[in-house]
């Protein structure tokens, strides 16, 4: 039997009318890096919420190591590390100051110091009023106090935001180091190069509902790619009716072009109509998801 | 727990220092100049039977009704606006500027979330009254003997102490009105009208014979300001009637803050019904 750390059965929340997420059904395993995805607004920051019991359900359940996360939300949230999307910190406050308290107020880590070895390694400096932080500084206290307690399971909304490159991969180093020994990781993010690079399982959710979950290396095996082509005849509107390949968008002299297979019947007929330009667009794992899903049609996948 | 209140406590340390210091620059001016000031009080005892200082319950008959006036009578009130800010600010304004969620987080039950920041609250509106009550006792002491009264620096050092009850009761019903509300600025407003209302309420029902029925209905009718209460102290039972509104308003912080749904902004009654087509 498979042992989940984050189970929800048929989660929904709504705001009065308004829907935050709807029948949301989620397994992250133990021991696993699980990518959240999804665009604003999609009911990633109310799952997570609702993981730490913040906000309630309106119908549906979640838990946590098998314990519910309302009727256990202290048990629970003994052994989880938090990094919120929209950090607040307080301003008055010194950054050492703020881990000490805390540090206080958590259980479990054997090792109150634990925080100035992570700060440290994130060169943050401690001594510093919060006010005084730049967003990146801010981001750091927030990473620290995630990964302060060594928890089980770390939840991380959006953590290399607002950091520099190099800060970035200290993070993403700090993620992969925290699961090897033996934390679940469940991370949403926005930046496909470091989902790809930590994730085992992405999960996609749009318009509150949980489109597909997929391992990362069976979605980035679709290769998919996006090519505007510029010609010097422009090619008929059927001209790229091939398998594979959908036309996105078109102009006086370019089609911009989403190519899962048949690369080679693509460039066969641009070069019949004169191939003056050739750009490629970045597409996002969100969008490699939702090619692969046909747009969210998710079905069986989920 | 105790960690959480001694943060909350820090917190507040600077507000109680400015407050205090600031506050009780009111009874060392108005208790220290009176010596200077008494030959000048029988012309004002004309102006006192108007209606609007009745209703703002000032009198100026002597040294006592001078000093529950101008100190007891006004104390209170001002505190009360901190109990207000204090009270609304703990719980609805962490929500609003986002910094509840990391608190949220934590392995921390709610009611205790709440249980720390009333405490802190009390004991930080204790400590503005102690050191006001300490400023007033302290410059009544060194007038004492310019002036004829029955009251001691003590009996003013209590006066002012024994309004904790009453800012109390403001505090909690503020810290409720946090709790309950999605916004500390709607929370603010009701706070300050509560406050508000209830001081003049309090003073003009007790001048209105038809209205007198209703006088109960206001905190500060619970807190003798006159002189009476500086010469013989505070009834008792109206200062556990304050302290039992206080353990009520405490009550009902803690019943709607555990079934809020925290950081959005939402009300306890948008708990939000799954609707019908939706169910799995």
């Amino acid at each position: 039997m498979t042992d989940y750390v984050i189970e929800t059965h048929n989660l929904s929340v709504y705001y009065g009318k308004h829907r935050g997420i709807l029948n949301v059904n989620l397994q992250v395993e133990k021991g696993e890096v699980f990518g959240f995805l999804g665009p604003n607004g999609a009911g990633k920051t109310t799952t997570e919420r609702v993981l730490l019991d913040i906000i309630r359900p309106t119908a549906g359940e979640a838990r946590i190591f098998g314990k519910d996360c309302r009727k256990d939300g202290i048990a629970v949230r003994d052994r989880v590390g938090y990094l919120p999307g929209e950090l607040s910190l307080y301003d008055n406050m010194r950054a050492r100051q703020f881990f000490q308290m805390y540090y206080s107020l958590q259980k479990g880590n054997s090792d109150p110091t634990y925080w100035k070895k992570l700060a440290e390694r994130l060169d943050l400096d401690t001594g510093r009023r919060m006010r005084e932080y730049s967003r990146g500084n801010k981001q750091k206290v927030g990473i620290v106090a995630a990964f302060m307690n060594k928890p089980d399971l770390l939840i991380l909304d959006e953590p290399t935001g607002g950091l520099d490159p190099l800060v970035q991969q200290t993070v993403m180093e700090m993620v992969r180091e925290a699961n090897k020994a033996g934390a679940t990781v469940f991370f949403s993010s926005h930046i496909l190069p470091e989902v790809q690079a930590v994730c085992d399982r992405v999960g996609i959710i749009r318009d509150g509902q949980l489109v597909a979950t997929e391992r990362v290396e069976d979605l980035v095996a679709q290769q998919l790619k996006r090519l505007r082509l510029t010609f010097a005849e422009m090619p008929s509107a059927d001209a790229f009716a091939i398998d594979g390949v959908t036309e996105i968008e078109r102009d006086d002299q370019s089609v911009l072009l989403e190519i899962r297979d048949n690369l080679n019947a693509v460039m066969a007929t641009g070069v019949n109509h004169t191939i003056i330009n050739i750009e490629t667009e970045t597409v996002t794992l969100e969008e490699i998801f939702l090619a692969y899903y046909g747009k969210g049609n998710g079905g069986n996948h989920v | 727990m105790f960690n959480l209140l001694l943060r909350e406590l820090r917190f507040r340390r600077n507000a109680i220092i400015g407050w205090g210091i600031g506050l009780c620059f009111l009874p060392i001016i108005y208790v220290g100049i009176y010596p200077e000031f008494a030959d000048q009080m029988a012309g004002f005892e004309d102006l006192m039977d108007l209606a609007i200082y009745q209703a703002m319950g000032i009198s100026m008959g002597g040294f006592e009704e001078y000093v529950a006036s101008t100190v007891t009578n006004l104390v209170p009130v001002i505190v009360a606006i901190y109990a207000v800010i204090n009270g609304t600010g703990t719980l609805a304004g962490e929500e609003d500027n986002g910094r509840l969620e990391l608190i949220a987080a934590l392995p921390i039950p709610r009611w205790q979330i709440v249980a720390v920041k009333a405490i802190a609250l009390g004991i930080a509106l204790f400590l503005i009254l102690a050191i006001v009550a300490a400023g007033g006792a302290l410059t009544m002491s060194a007038i004492l003997d310019q002036v004829e009264t029955t009251v001691s620096a003590w009996d003013l050092f209590l006066s002012i102490l024994t309004a904790w009850p009453l800012v109390m009761a403001f505090g909690m019903i503020s810290l409720f009105l946090g709790a309950f509300s999605a916004s500390r600025r709607a929370a603010a407003t009701i706070a300050t009208a509560v406050v508000l209302i209830s001081y003049i309420g309090s003073n003009l029902t007790g001048m209105i014979t038809s209205l007198e029925s209703i006088q109960g209905l206001f905190p500060f009718y619970y807190y003798d300001a006159t002189a009476s209460g500086l010469i013989d102290g505070q009834d008792p039972v109206n200062t556990a009637v304050l302290l039992a509104v206080s353990l009520f308003a405490f009550l009902l912080a803690i019943f709607f803050f555990q079934r809020r749904n925290l950081t959005v902004g939402a009300w306890p009654w948008q708990r939000g019904k799954l609707p019908a087509d939706a169910k799995a």
